[in-house]
Formats: C-alpha cells, structure tokens, sequence
C-alpha cells in the first residue's frame, strides 16, 4: 500500500538515508529498527514530507505523495511523535478534534469521533473530554497523542517511537493497545523504534536499518533464524536467539489436544511465558485454556523446547 | 477589499478635503507662563467676538517649541517679548533692547525679513528681570529706583538678595552693578536653584535666611501680595521685555482687521495692570479664562 | 490581643513610622495663597476634639491590628477603614481652615499625611497579597478603589484641598489633557505592537539577525527620552514642510508626532524581546506535531505558537503601557499636550499643586494599567484560549 521507492536524504556531505526501497502492506504494523543515527527516524518523515527527500519518491497506494501540497497530505496522514506533542493550551477534546477540524468537518461529527477514541484508549469521554494535558499522567497524555492522530480516520498512521517517554509496566500495556487498535480500525502503521523487544512484539515484518541503509525486511521470526547480515544477528541479539523465537509464539499455536495435570496457561501466552511457568512450577506439561477459561489443549515441554531450535 | 478598508479611504479623502476649511481658523497659541496665556486667550476671545474663528492651542511648550510652530506654521499668533528677539536673531548687546520703541522696531524689521513674521502693537510694560524689596524696608531707607538702591547697598544697607544662578553668574547682575556702581558680596546672596521667581518673591516675603530683596520679573503676580516695592530701572540697564503679539504675514493678510481689533487690548495695559491680573491668576488661582474675560468686559472690548 | 503571641514585624514598623509621621509631622499645610510656603498644622490642631480624637482611635487600632492581628482579611478592613478616616480627616482639615467663600487660601496635605497614607496603604496591599486574590479579584478591588475614590471627589469631600482648588480652575483643560495623555500612550503601544510583533516573530525565524536587531533596539533604549523628541523634531519638521500631505494628516516638527514616533521607538525593544523570548518557549514538539497534522506555517504560528508566547508577549505590553504612560508626561514639553502641562506649568509657576494635578492621576493611570494587564497575563497562564 506505501511503495517506497529508492528513497535517499543527503546533508550536505552526509547520507543521512541511502536508497532505501521498501514495500508497506495494507493493514498491517511495519516496524522500523535501528540505534541512533541509523536515519530511521528521518526515513519515516519522508513518508509524510517533514523532511523532504533528495531523491526517490513515496506512492500511497499508487499516487506519488509530491504531487499535493505537503500540509494537505499530512491530513491523511496520522502522525504521532515521541514526547507526544500535545498542544497545552487546549484541553483534550480539542487536541483529538484538530486535523478533523482542519479537514472542516461538522461539530458533531467531530465530537462523535472524540468521544469513541476516548473510549476506545479507555479514558471516559465525560472525564477527560475538557481535562488539559497537564492534568493528565504520562500513560494518558500518550494515549491522547495517539488518539489525534487517528482522529481524522487516516489509512496509515506513522509514529515516532512513541513509547519512548514510558516506563516499562506502562509500555507493555501500551503496546498492546496498539494491537487492539490495528485490529480494530486496520490502519496501516509504520513504527519507529530503537527497541528490538517492541519491533518483534508489534511489528509484522521489520526492516533493520544501519546507516541508512536497510539491511533485512522480514517478518521477525525470518530475522531471528536467518539473518542476512552478522550486524543483523548481532542487533536482534545472539544472547537468546531460543527465547527470542519462543516469545514470538503462542501457546494456542503450539497446543496439541489433550490433557494436563499441570498448571493452565492462556492461549494467548507466548511460548517463553510459558516455558518460564513450566520451570517455576517444576512441571512437565501445562493446559491452554482460551480466552474464555475453557481447555482447549495441553502443552509439553519438550514440545516447546522442539520449537525453539533454530531450524 | 473589505468594508473597513473602504471606511478608511472615505474617511481620508473627507478629511483631506475637510482640511482646508479647517485651516481657515486663526490658530493662538501662548508660552508656558500664565500671563502669555492670558494675553493669548484675550486676544482669542477678542478674535472670536469679532467672528474669526480660532483654534485654542495654549500653552504649547517652550519659547523654543513655540517660535518653531509659528515659522512651521502649526500655529498663527503667540504673545511673545520684545527683549527675546535679541536671542533669536544673536544680538544680545544691541543697545536698541533697551528702549521699548527702538526695540520693537528693531525685532519687528528682522522677524519680518526673515520668517515673514508680523509684530502687532506692543504693551507698554516691562517683563525683564527686576529687583523688589520688601515694602517696610524700601519706606525705612526710600528706596523706589536702583539707583536709590545701589546708594543703599554701598552705605552699608543690610541687603540679602535671593536669586536665580542664572540671574547671579550669567551676566545680569554684573551689569546691574557696573551700571549703578554697587557690589554685592557672596554672603549678601543666596542663590537658588532654577529661575522661579516665585521661590524668590516667597523668600523674601517669608524674611527667610534674612531676605529682603528678590530677583523677580517685571509683571509678576507675586510682587503686590508678598508686599514687596519694584525698583525702577531709572539708568535703562537691562533690555526691555515687552508683550507683543505676533502673527505669520500670510494670517494677517487673510485677516486684517486683527491688526486693529488687538491694539485697544494692547494699549490698555501697564506694568501695573499686568501685576494685578497676574496676581489672580498666579496667587489667587483664577482660571485664565475667567479672569481674561471679566478684564474684556471691564474695558469696555468685549460685551 | 488574645493573638499577641508574636508581633507582625511589617506591622511593627508600619506602626511606628505612622506613629511618628502623626507625632512630628505636618498633617496639612495651610498657604494663603497657592505659591508661598505654608504654615504647618498637625492633626490635633486643626480638628474639633471630638473627630480628632476618633481618628486617633481609629488610626491606633489599626497600629494595633497591624502588630498583633494574623488574619489577613482582619488587617485589610482595618487599614482600608484607616484610609477612610484619614481621608475624611484631610477633608475635614480642608474644610475647617478654609474661611467661607474664600477661593485664594490653599489647604495643602502635608507629608505627615503622605507617609500615613503610604504606611496604611502598604499594610492594605500586604493584606491583599496575604490573601492572594486571582486576577479576577485583583480587578475588582481596583476597580471598587477607583469607584471609591471617584464619588469622594464627585461629591466634592475633597474640595477644599489644594489639588482640588486647582482642579476647579482647570477642568475643562484637564479632560482634554487626560483623555490626549490616554490617547498619546495607548496610541504610540498600538503601533508598536503592530510593527513590533512581526519583528519578533521573524528574529525567531532567523536567529542570525536577532543579535543586531536586538542590538539595535538596546541602543535606541538608551538614548534619553528628552534627547529623542529633540532629535526627531527637525527631520519631523522638514518632512512636514517638503510634503504638504504629511502636514496634512497632523505630521509635525513638535507636538503629538514626534512623541508618538520616539514612544513608538521605545516600545519596540521590550516587545520584540519578549516575543522572541516567548517564542522560544514554546515546545518544539507541539510545533513538530502541528507540521506533521498538516497545519500550515500560518496556522502554527497563529492557533499554536503566538497563543502559547501570548502570556510572555503580554507581559512585554504590560511593560511598554506603563513606561508610555510615564513618559507622554515628558512629552508635554515639545506641545504634545497631556497630563504634563500641568506638570511643567506647575514647576514653572511654583505652585506644587498644580504639578501634583498632573502627577497623580499619571501615577493612577500606570497602576491601574500594571494591575489589569497583569491579571491579564495570569488569566492567560492560567486557562488558555
């Protein structure tokens, strides 16, 4: 859905992107990974034109992002940062309303669509609707920057590691809104992130950047057992190649039918939560329960442990 | 454009079209001081009775500010001294000064020449600085000129004279002396900071530090209340500072009855007379319009 | 005096300072005309016993309130009731030494009554910081001061005070003067904020040129306000008489002109300072976020950044109003007119009052002027637009 197309950025004597060409599927969470200077960040601005490229070109579903003006285009473009950015001297409601505002849509509408983001992150619309950002926590002001990005229904959201300013407890349950919100509303989203747990937990397919280049795009398990570059294995980390894989999969996609005497886990548990049960517990085997609590399978550790060898 | 823009451009070309019927109006201003004020608001109320329109613009600032609006032309006609013209045209030594007649004649040709400025007929009075002493000494030794005073001074009179720097070191005082052949010692003066003759009237009056003699202007209010005599400058030693109104040549063509309707007014006045006015206005706190009207009426020069 | 426990050390020199004031100072000063000195009078003397001795009763509680009263609403009313009474004493003292019908004695208040006046006033305002009113209230009491003070002197309590006398004689000039004076201030504010605010926002833009901009404008600060109206009066004049139309619309070497031009050119450094200050405050990632939600350079600079420097940029206006107030008095002395004729007249005429008619109302004018527009700008902190 997002053709990037030998998309390069030069300072003056320094590449800061080197013709990068990367395709975006629809609907799905694409992952940008790198450390500091990688030019991930700056790649992902050229998606919406912060940063202008020196050369190549953008295609939103077929149509080249420089043929409108660049204000235009970011109003269909979401767009959440690191720091969130919130206007402070708005309250909450008119923060989410600005780019529909923008786009002259009617005031109910606008706050229909205010009081389902808020709803959907969580946050009851009569509470927070007229609270100022100050007024907020870290978790919610979050929360609400992604909200106003999403407010005007784009097709691709684009966020700069937006759960930089968290702390960890508070991160985990952001990335998993995230995933509910992808589902819920299949926007395509482009991540930016220097955290290689969070690129394997949300994204679908992840592109490894160093120096501005791209080194690997694939989905993360590809990344883990068939690295294209000795700096790819070593980013995505040698250290626990076997636990690694086993977070990236379920308990539910492993379970076989049967039995277990041992202790119940979720379906949607990873493989490397479980295992850590199985050896806290000092048990063989555990039952996969569903979302519901009912059994719906049982789960060996030698069966997880088979899934864990690189292959 | 827009409404509030087509509002502007009306407003501008009516006022620019408005501007000349305006100018029509004779514009008097006056100096700072209370007795040019007055003298200006006679001769607007006179202005105004005979049906030229006018424009009050009293009180417009300093000699300076005021002389330079005049050959601006911001403003038409101002009360201004015959003795000043010694400054504006640097001939302060001209021996013309200090004789009214002689003086006026002078000043009158050279504003005319240069800034093609009228002089209409000047007051028989004197503005320029003067001594007064304290009324029970001046009956004690009879004293009623300067020269009676510089006799005083050098029989050994206990004299403490309060003045101006200005009035002691600028040259006036010096020339008081050469001319009456007295001196002054330093502890025979105090000197007081800035030129107000009303610190001096008062100290005089009040006895302070042992004042008897203030330096004080000819026509100031303050002389008859604080009971202090005016001495006569009977030798002529200091320029003459008569009010004259003067008027821009091209008012004065437009308007040349002002030139007859303002010389009763000027004619009526002497030192004394202006003593008194400036009296109510300086001492008693009349208001300058009151007191100019009331002086139109009693003369007869205003109904 | 249950509180007594320990004594307010503010109130304790307040109380002694007015306690001396009463003790040796001149309450008025009776003139018998309005340029030579005075005798002086003490409160005692000019008072019948009976109001004489309440408004030492009254004034002394309030020294007691001050030194042993916490409460700050207590200390408020008790120095707000002393300003009454000292007030109603002036008046009292005004109409008692005035002889019937006589226009020429003039009833000064002496400097016992000012430092009085100023001990009572500042425990009056260190009560109402005390109780730390929002702007809203802060207003209020402004405005109830003024309304306060504006039916005393409409009723004519004060009429036989000095100031008063002089009042009467000028009052038709000094609407004219006080309502040019508002104009002159408020006028040269206008058209600096208009040229000034884009000056700041593009010194924000470009920081290469806000060192010589700012440069440039410190040193126009320095040049003495006299010295300005002087320097711009003969290109002012010139222009005047080479182009008709300048003279026209009121173009002139003296008068309102060239003290609007130099007002303008003062009022230029605080503005342009405190935008780019102000600006500069502003989150970048706010403006960052803007950008990227498609808000154009118009929209981020009106609807994001002008609002959020907006308490910084007020503040910088709150600065220019007061010093223009301040400043048109100077301005009396090339014809610009104002309340500082009657300043200049006076010190010309020696007569004090005269010069406190221009001068108080003045002083009024600038305080009011700071309290508003501070209330202003904590209005703005507090719940932006």
């Amino acid at each position: 859905m997002i053709a990037i197309e030998n998309l390069g950025k030069r300072y003056g004597a320094t590449t800061a992107v080197d013709a990068v060409s990367l395709a975006i599927e629809r609907g799905s969470i694409t992952v940008i990974v790198g450390t500091s200077g990688s030019g991930k960040s700056t790649l992902l601005r050229m998606i919406n034109r912060l940063v202008e490229p020196t050369h190549g070109r953008v295609l939103i579903d077929g149509k080249d992002t420089a043929a409108e003006p660049a204000h235009l285009l970011r109003r269909r473009i979401g767009y959440a940062l690191q720091g969130h950015g919130l206007f402070p001297h708005r309250t909450v409601a008119e923060n989410i309303a600005t780019v529909p505002r923008l786009l002259g849509w009617n005031k109910q509408r606008v706050a229909a669509r205010v009081d389902e983001l808020l709803t959907v992150f969580q946050m009851d619309p009569g509470d927070f609707r007229q609270k100022f950002p100050h007024q907020l926590s870290g978790g919610q002001q979050q929360r609400v920057g992604v909200a106003r990005a999403l407010a005007a229904e784009p097709s691709v959201l684009l966020m700069d590691e937006p759960f930089g300013a968290l702390d960890p407890i508070i991160r985990a349950k952001a990335q998993e809104d995230l995933l509910g919100i992808q589902r819920r509303f299949g926007t395509t989203i482009v991540l930016v992130t220097h955290d290689m747990e969070e690129a394997f937990r949300l994204g679908k397919r992840v592109a490894v950047m160093s120096h501005g280049r791209v080194l690997q795009y694939d989905p993360p398990a590809m990344l883990l057992t068939r690295p294209a570059d000795p700096l790819v294995a070593r980013m995505t980390g040698i250290a626990h190649p076997a636990l690694r894989l086993l977070s990236l999969m379920t308990a539910g996609d492993a379970a076989v039918p049967g039995e277990s005497p041992g202790p119940r886990v979720a379906a949607a548990a990873s493989l490397r939560d479980v295992l850590s049960e199985l050896v806290w517990r000092g048990a063989e085997s555990a039952t996969v329960v569903d979302a519901d609590g009912r059994p719906c399978g049982c789960l060996t550790i030698a069966a997880i442990l088979a899934r864990g060898r690189a292959s | 454009m827009s409404k509030l823009l087509k509002a502007l451009c009306i407003s501008a070309a009516l006022s620019l079209l408005a501007a000349p019927w305006l100018h029509a109006a004779v514009v008097v201003s006056s100096k700072l001081s209370s007795e040019s004020a007055m003298i200006g608001e006679m001769i607007r109320l006179l202005l105004d009775a005979h049906g030229i329109r006018t424009v009050d613009r009293s009180m417009l600032g300093t000699t300076p500010i005021v002389r330079k609006a005049l050959i601006a032309g911001e403003i038409d006609l101002y009360v201004e001294y015959t003795g000043d013209a010694a400054f504006f045209f640097n001939m302060p030594s001209d021996p013309a000064w200090k004789n009214l007649r002689q003086g006026y004649e002078l000043g009158a040709k050279l504003d005319y020449a240069a800034n093609r400025i009228v002089w209409l007929t000047p007051a028989d009075a004197d503005n320029a600085w003067a001594l007064a002493v304290r009324r029970d000494v001046a009956a004690a030794n009879r004293l009623a000129t300067m020269s009676d005073f510089a006799r005083w001074v050098a029989s050994g009179g206990k004299v403490v004279l309060a003045c101006s720097a200005e009035f002691a070191n600028g040259g006036t005082l010096r020339s008081l002396e050469h001319t009456y052949g007295f001196k002054l010692r330093s502890d025979q003066l105090i000197v007081l900071s800035g030129g107000e003759t009303s610190a001096t009237i008062a100290a005089a009056a009040a006895g302070t530090d042992g004042t008897d003699t203030a330096m004080v202007y000819g026509t100031d209010g303050g002389i008859v209340a604080a009971n202090l005599v005016i001495l006569k400058d009977d030798r002529h030693d200091q320029p003459i500072y008569a009010p004259v109104p003067i008027i821009r040549a091209a008012v004065l063509a437009a308007h040349p009855e002002i030139r007859r309707i303002v010389r009763p007014l000027m004619q009526s006045f002497d030192s004394a007379t202006l003593r008194r006015l400036n009296a109510r206005v300086q001492i008693d706190g009349e208001s300058t319009q009151s007191v100019a009207e009331e002086y139109l009426k009693a003369r007869g020069l205003l109904r | 005096m249950r509180r007594l426990r320990h004594i307010d050390r503010l109130g304790a020199l307040l109380a002694a300072v007015g306690a001396a004031a009463l003790a040796f100072l001149p309450f008025v000063v009776f003139k018998l005309n309005r340029i030579l000195p005075g005798d002086p009078r003490g409160l005692l003397q000019v008072l019948p016993a009976p109001a004489s001795l309440a408004c030492l009763a009254t004034l002394t509680a309030a020294a007691i309130v001050a030194l042993g009263v916490a409460k700050p609403q207590t200390r408020l009313i008790a120095a707000v009731l002393g300003v009454v009474v000292l007030g109603a004493a002036l008046a009292a003292a005004g109409d008692a030494l005035t002889p019937i019908g006589n226009k020429v004695v003039r009833v000064a208040p002496g400097s016992g009554f000012w430092v009085l006046l100023a001990s009572l006033g500042m425990m009056a305002s260190d009560a109402v910081t005390r109780l730390r009113p929002g702007p809203g209230l802060r207003v209020l009491y402004l405005a109830a001061f003024i309304a306060a003070a504006a039916l005393a002197l409409a009723h004519g309590t004060f009429e036989h005070i000095s100031v008063m006398r002089e009042y009467a004689v000028n009052a038709g000039r000094f609407r004219h003067e006080a309502w040019r004076h508002v104009l002159l201030a408020f006028g040269s504010l206008a058209a600096a904020v208009v040229v000034a605010l884009p000056i700041g926002i593009f010194c924000h833009r470009v920081p290469r040129l806000r060192g010589g901009v700012l440069g440039t404008l410190n040193l126009i600060q320095t040049i003495p306000a006299i010295a300005l109206f002087g320097i711009l009066m003969a290109p002012l004049g010139a222009l005047a008489a080479a182009v008709p139309l300048a003279a026209r619309i009121g173009v002139s070497g003296i008068g309102a002109a060239p003290a609007v031009l130099a007002l303008f050119l003062y009022s230029l450094l605080p503005i342009v300072a405190n935008t780019v200050a102000g600006l500069k405050r502003v989150s970048p990632a706010a403006v960052e976020a803007a950008r990227g939600m498609g808000m154009t350079s118009w929209q981020i600079l009106a609807g994001v950044e002008l609002l959020l420097a907006l308490p910084v940029i007020l503040t910088g206006i709150r600065i220019v109003l007061v010093q223009n107030i301040g400043l048109v008095t100077i301005a009396a002395l090339i014809g610009a007119g104002g309340l500082g004729t009657f300043v200049f007249q006076g010190i010309g005429q020696n007569a004090i009052d005269l010069v406190l008619l221009g001068a108080i109302p003045t002083v009024a004018l600038a305080f009011s002027a700071a309290v508003i527009l501070d209330a202003l700008v904590e209005v703005m902190k507090r719940t932006p637009p």
